[in-house]
């Protein structure tokens, strides 16, 4: 492997750490979810180089799984901002404060 | 060599264009772009089959999922939303102390020298390495319970979709939501024209 | 402390004294009985505490003998009731000079119980002042029985109450609460010098007892001698109404005229006499602690002599009297005549208190009036009162003949006798003046035409209950100091205490010089000078012009008088803004601002700082969806950071 894991382990983080500023930064919710998504992948791809790096294919399987659960969260994400922003002019997180304590 | 550089260039452009673009659309492809570079990074990380996945699942569904969730909410009508930023003032400092801690972790993970460990766990027998056979070999036998316990999360998810989803309006309530977002769109545009 | 396997000396022959128990806790049972059932008795509290305390006066006659037996150096009788740790006996010592001192509690609280039957008649309080009379002479019996000095400080303590209780009698008077808070006060500043003293005496002797500690005396340094006799010497100047500490004595008249005679003039002011008597051997071990009582004693007794003749309230110059009295005694046995100023003692309780009971019968029948400008003219109105009073100041004036005269002689020719010439001139001169107040006191109020308001009731129902033991208190106050003292030091009296302090006295006496003045010419000298004095009373107030005269001399007298003496040389203003002022700025400045601003405003601080941090957490909960996703991120990153700086340090 003439690429140094390293490099994987600073890509990852470069894009984990986008995902993060787009989830803190963005109002729109598809947008968070898009970033979340992003997270994901981030977590994916470092999994999958040390898969690659040990010759393991654990990682792999952990990697699928995580696809799986990024789906499955990714409907409900859908599902819920569907059913709290019906059609609206636009959509913005901060006028939800049903959870304002 | 030089495609890991490629590639990692395309996904990180790609994912800053996500998390920056105006309309929710241009994100969306935007993303569609960092999933499939992805996956060739995966079949150059010898992951054929998680890169096909990946196309698959994240593209093809995901994607999709996102795309009609835009058109149903229509909300890639607006721009950036104008309401104020109702943040807490704390967001600044928080978010800057993020900042140095991912960058002081990109920097000492870039620096550290992780030795390659050697292979101790067996490549797939079923044949090469990242291979469909290898790869369902070990979902099958040795990760069987994490398999089915996925299958539970996506059940689960079905349900939550199906309960989020909604009693089913009769004909004279679609009718009224649908008399209130007329109304509400014609007001806006009117107000857009005022100010 | 404690020492086990040390010998303990005890005062007195050890036995089992039942008489002297009894006499000890039968007038507590009396003032149990009247507390618990005052209401129920009424008048009958009276004659129940009578008879109590009568029978402790004749239990105590009959232990004459206990008290005066002297076997094989120990005199008197001990008996001991528990010992809380060795070292740590408490009992009862009945010896010559508490014999003496119950003898007089008993006997002349038995006289003046008698009288108040009759004085406080017609009382709302009757049964409990008859309650507190009965604890005050149990108080006063444990002050004078115990054989050690915690049981001595119990008696000090519990007579200081029984005065505040006596003096704050009629406690509906704002004037009589504040005397008996005064007096309580001042009182607990001997207290603490007592105290201080017996931890002192603990601390080098491991023992309370008077056996062991004057056993032990001739080991002290001299400067713990000091210590000590100083100390006690604070509790009997507070107690015995000695400069400085006097200032309450006056204001104790506030109480009933009985209470006036027994506590105020007869028993315990007289404590410290016998505290400083009793600590004999402690005293003599230290000329500057002698030197110093002496002196203060003496200045007293001028001071209050001063004063006497300054007052117009009748029991206000008895009471000035009776400092001056005590002053002698103090003086007395300061010096180391121990025999001469408890003679002094012994004769002025019985005249003082005739005194006090005499001037008693006067305000009693003119209706509480007791300023003596407006008596007058009463030799013809009340006679009875009259001779009474009259033997009575011509006793305390040291008139030859009487009582005052012997002891008054021997305390004054004790003081030169033991090396203080001062000490004595200051006793000469003071004999003059007493001589003249009491003489004034006499004339304003009893001669010339009656000048008051109010009419002059005398007789009444229960008037024979007064007039009795007035007349009895007569024979005593003329005749008993010539019975006993006449022999200087081989009277009777000096027999008496010879087993106490007959060793010590003349030791004190050979190693002073001889006194340039015999004892004869001391008391020629004295007679003079109090000739004088009643000269120029008579001059003053009992010729025929100045009893015509009376109202308008009265009136310029007072007028003229001088403020030093008006004011009473200052000593109660000057405790007043040296500690009284002061106190009460302390106290204020603790209960209106330390108290709520500090210890509230703490509490109250912490439970704003609650709320506060309540309401700061409670931001946190905005109910935005990106401040939370924020915080989550926050704290990963706050993970991440420890992690990295954690690893990257290996």
């Amino acid at each position: 492997m003439s690429v140094p894991i390293n490099a994987y382990v600073t890509l990852a983080s470069v894009i984990f750490f986008i995902g993060v500023i787009g989830v803190i930064v963005r109002r729109n919710p598809l947008i968070m979810l898009m970033s979340v998504e992003l997270m994901f992948n981030a977590a994916n791809l470092l999994l999958i180089a040390y898969a690659r790096l040990w010759l393991q294919n654990v990682g792999h399987i952990f990697a699928f799984i995580v696809i799986t659960v990024a789906a499955a969260e990714a409907a409900i994400g859908l599902a819920i901002v569907v059913t709290t922003f019906r059609p609206e002019k636009y959509v913005d997180v901060d006028d939800i404060r049903t959870l304002h304590g | 060599m030089i495609a890991f550089w490629v590639l990692a260039a395309i996904l990180i452009a790609s994912a800053v264009w996500t998390i920056v673009a105006k309309k929710p659309v241009y994100s969306v492809v935007a993303l569609l772009l960092n999933f499939a570079t992805l996956a060739v990074l995966y079949v150059t990380l010898s992951a054929e089959f998680l890169a096909v996945i990946q196309i698959i699942v994240y593209s093809g569904a995901i994607l999709v999922l996102f795309v009609f969730v835009i058109a149903l909410l229509g909300s890639g009508v607006a721009p950036f939303p104008t309401g104020p930023n109702r943040l807490p003032k704390i967001w600044l400092p928080a978010g800057i102390f993020t900042l140095a801690a991912f960058g002081f972790l990109i920097y000492a993970v870039s620096n550290v020298k992780m030795a390659a460990a050697p292979a101790t766990g067996a490549v797939g027998n079923a044949g090469v390495f990242g291979s469909v056979a290898d790869f369902g070999k070990a979902l099958f036998t040795v990760q069987l319970l994490p398999f089915e316990a996925t299958a539970l999360v996506l059940m689960v998810a079905v349900i939550g979709v199906i309960t989020l989803g909604g009693e089913q309006m009769s004909d004279a309530e679609a009718q009224q939501s649908r008399m209130r977002a007329d109304r509400a769109v014609r007001e806006a545009i009117l107000r857009e024209g005022k100010g | 402390m404690g020492d086990v396997g040390v010998t303990h000396h005890l005062l007195g022959v050890a036995g089992s004294y039942p008489m002297l128990l009894a006499l000890w806790l039968l007038p507590l049972a009396g003032a149990v009985i009247c507390w618990a059932f005052g209401p129920q008795l009424r008048s009958m509290a009276g004659w129940l505490v009578l008879a109590l305390v009568g029978a402790s006066f004749v239990l105590a006659a009959l232990s004459w003998h206990d008290g005066t037996q002297n076997v094989a150096g120990a005199a008197g009788a001990n008996q001991p009731l528990f010992s809380w740790m060795p070292g740590f006996d408490f009992g009862l010592l009945l010896d010559p000079l508490s014999l003496l001192w119950t003898f007089i509690i008993t006997g002349v609280g038995f006289l003046i119980v008698f009288y108040s039957i009759g004085y406080m008649q017609g009382d709302r309080a009757f049964a409990r002042f008859f309650a507190y009379m009965s604890f005050f002479v149990f108080a006063m019996l444990t002050l004078v029985l115990s054989d050690n000095f915690i049981g001595l400080l119990v008696g000090w303590g519990l007579v200081g109450l029984a005065s505040y209780f006596l003096i704050g009698f009629w406690f509906e008077r704002p004037s009589a609460v504040a005397a008996a808070r005064k007096a309580f006060v001042i009182n607990v500043v001997g207290d603490v010098g007592v105290m201080f003293a017996i931890f002192v005496i603990i601390a080098h002797v491991h023992s309370s007892g008077f056996g062991d500690t004057f056993a032990a005396a001739g080991t002290f340094s001299a400067a713990v001698i000091l210590t000590i006799c100083v100390a006690l010497f604070v509790g009997a100047a507070a107690k015995s109404a000695q400069v400085p500490l006097h200032t309450w004595l006056p204001d104790a008249m506030e109480g009933p005229t009985p209470v006036s005679a027994l506590i105020h003039a007869a028993t315990m002011v007289t404590a410290g006499v016998y505290l400083i008597a009793r600590c004999a051997p402690l005293w003599n071990a230290s000329r500057e602690a002698q030197l110093l009582v002496g002196t203060v004693g003496g200045v007293t007794a001028l001071l209050g002599a001063i004063l006497g003749t300054a007052q117009w309230d009748i029991k206000r110059i008895l009471a000035y009297s009776t400092m001056s009295q005590i002053g002698y005694m103090i003086m007395g046995v300061g010096v180391g005549a121990y025999e001469a100023g408890v003679a002094q003692f012994f004769t002025h309780a019985f005249f003082k208190a005739q005194l006090f009971l005499g001037a008693g019968l006067v305000i009693h029948a003119l209706s509480d009036e007791q300023d003596i400008r407006r008596m007058g003219g009463l030799w013809k109105k009340m006679p009875f009162a009259f001779w009474v009073m009259l033997t009575g100041v011509l006793s305390i004036s040291g008139v030859p003949g009487f009582s005052g005269f012997f002891s008054k002689d021997e305390v004054i020719y004790g003081a030169l006798q033991h090396g203080h010439p001062w000490l004595d001139a200051i006793g000469i001169v003071t004999a003059g003046i007493t001589a003249y107040y009491m003489f004034r006191l006499l004339f304003v109020a009893f001669l010339g035409e009656y000048r008051g308001e109010a009419p002059v009731h005398t007789g009444g129902a229960g008037s024979w209950i007064m007039n009795v033991p007035v007349a009895i208190l007569v024979v005593p106050s003329v005749a008993i100091g010539g019975a006993l003292l006449f022999g200087g030091d081989a009277s009777p009296w000096a027999h008496f205490f010879a087993p106490l302090f007959a060793a010590q006295a003349h030791l004190a006496v050979a190693q002073t010089p001889a006194p340039a003045i015999s004892e004869n010419l001391t008391s020629v000298i004295v007679v003079i000078v109090v000739a004088i004095g009643f000269l120029v009373a008579w001059q003053r107030y009992a010729t025929a012009t100045a009893q015509r005269n009376a109202v308008d001399r009265l009136r310029v007298e007072t007028e003229k008088m001088p403020a030093v003496l008006t004011n009473l040389f200052y000593f109660d203003a000057a405790i007043d803004a040296i500690f009284v002022r002061p106190s009460q700025a302390l106290g204020r400045f603790f209960g209106q601002v330390f108290d709520p601003r500090v210890l509230d405003g703490a509490i109250r601080e912490i439970v704003v700082t609650a709320g506060w941090l309540g309401t700061l957490v409670r931001s946190l909960q905005t109910g935005l969806l990106r401040a939370y996703a924020l915080i989550l991120v926050f704290g990963a990153a706050c993970f991440i950071a420890y992690y990295a700086i954690a690893g990257a340090a290996h």
